[in-house]
């Protein structure tokens, strides 16, 4: 009577007792052991759970990783740094010039002068050199009209052309890095006369080598003051 | 690092000797070099050895700026280091300011002193020509 009743309010429940018949019908042939000899009659929808049943679980293909980098590359870091100097100082006397191992190197306490591209130099005690492979840099203390001015130089920057120590350090300093020259005890203050006579000295010298004559140099040295 | 309260050096003949940083304009975070900032005069600069007893130009004639006066400034040197972008790094020993109008000019008529290149970016050209030397 019920039944009757809902197939004529909702006529698509008939479908829905046929289904629970053949869900009863695949819990069946689920509960019999699955094997290729005894394969259960197929009855309507269930036969596509069967055939995934009986073919086991889908193989997934797999690949192989590509060849690693790792075997041609034992230290990428040190190589890019080999290259990277190869182009930013060929002659190698950069590198040398601040080398632990070079005894004429450059040292904390030195001074220094930068020759920069743009034009103009700067000099100053080397407070400490900041040995990081390309990123190498050191750092110069200077007065400039009676401040105290700190600079740090990358080393190998194409905007550094040449670094040249002016005068070095009668005794070698004890310590790495010579903060303690900031403070007004230690400070040597302005190094800028000894640095313009180092540059007048070595102008002398470059005009001996190439002309002889005063008043070449005198020349020279009038150029080299303005 | 220039912020509310830092004392400056002020490196131009205007009169101030010492200011103290009182508003960094148009920016949230701590001013550096070829920043605007506010300041009040603190202390004054005695003209006594130059003006003093040759000229008749008393202290307040001289002194373009007095103590409590506030007036516009732009930053020409700091003691915190500041990083160029060729990888330089450029520091100096105190914090100076240059002292400006509201339009921008140098109120002092000569700077002594160094003063950072960076003020040749942020456009203020009339102070680097005045200052015997940048870097």
């Amino acid at each position: 009577m019920a039944l009757n009743l809902s197939s004529t309010m909702r006529p698509l429940s008939c479908w829905k007792s046929i289904f629970r018949s053949t869900r009863c019908v695949r819990q069946l042939t689920t509960a019999t052991p699955p094997s290729a000899s005894t394969i259960p009659p197929r009855i309507g929808i269930s036969a596509l759970a069967e055939r995934s049943l009986s073919a086991g679980p889908k193989k997934i293909k797999t690949y192989p990783p590509p060849p690693s980098a790792r075997v041609h590359f034992k230290e990428p870091i040190s190589d890019v740094t080999a290259a990277q100097l190869t182009t930013l100082d060929p002659t190698g006397a950069r590198t040398r010039m601040f080398a632990r191992d070079n005894s004429d190197a450059a040292k904390v306490g030195d001074i220094l002068l930068v020759r920069q591209r743009n034009g103009d130099p700067f000099a100053g005690v080397c407070l400490n050199i900041r040995r990081r492979g390309v990123d190498t840099g050191i750092l110069l203390r200077n007065q400039l009209t009676r401040v105290g001015v700190e600079m740090w130089f990358k080393i190998y920057s194409p905007n550094v052309e040449g670094i040249e120590v002016v005068q070095r350090r009668e005794k070698r300093a004890r310590r790495a890095r010579l903060y303690y020259m900031r403070q007004p005890k230690h400070d040597v203050g302005s190094v800028q006369n000894i640095v313009l006579q180092y540059q007048r000295r070595s102008a002398v010298l470059r005009s001996g080598g190439e002309v002889r004559g005063r008043d070449a140099n005198s020349g020279k040295r009038k150029g080299k003051k303005r | 690092m220039i912020q509310l309260k830092t004392m400056l050096n002020c490196i131009d003949n205007s009169g101030a000797a010492v200011v103290e940083c009182a508003k960094v304009l148009r920016m949230k975070k701590a001013a550096g070099i070829g920043d605007r900032i506010v300041v009040v005069v603190q202390k004054q600069r005695s003209f006594g050895p130059e003006s003093g007893p040759g000229s008749s130009v008393s202290i307040s004639a001289a002194n373009k700026v007095r103590r409590g006066d506030i007036r516009h400034a732009v930053i020409v040197r700091t003691a915190k280091q500041h990083q160029r972008p060729d990888g330089s790094v450029v520091k100096f020993d105190d914090n100076a300011c240059v002292l400006i109008n509201k339009s921008g000019d140098p109120i002092g008529s000569r700077i002594n002193g160094i003063v950072g290149a960076e003020l040749r970016n942020k456009k203020w050209s009339k102070i680097l020509s005045l200052a015997p030397m940048h870097l």
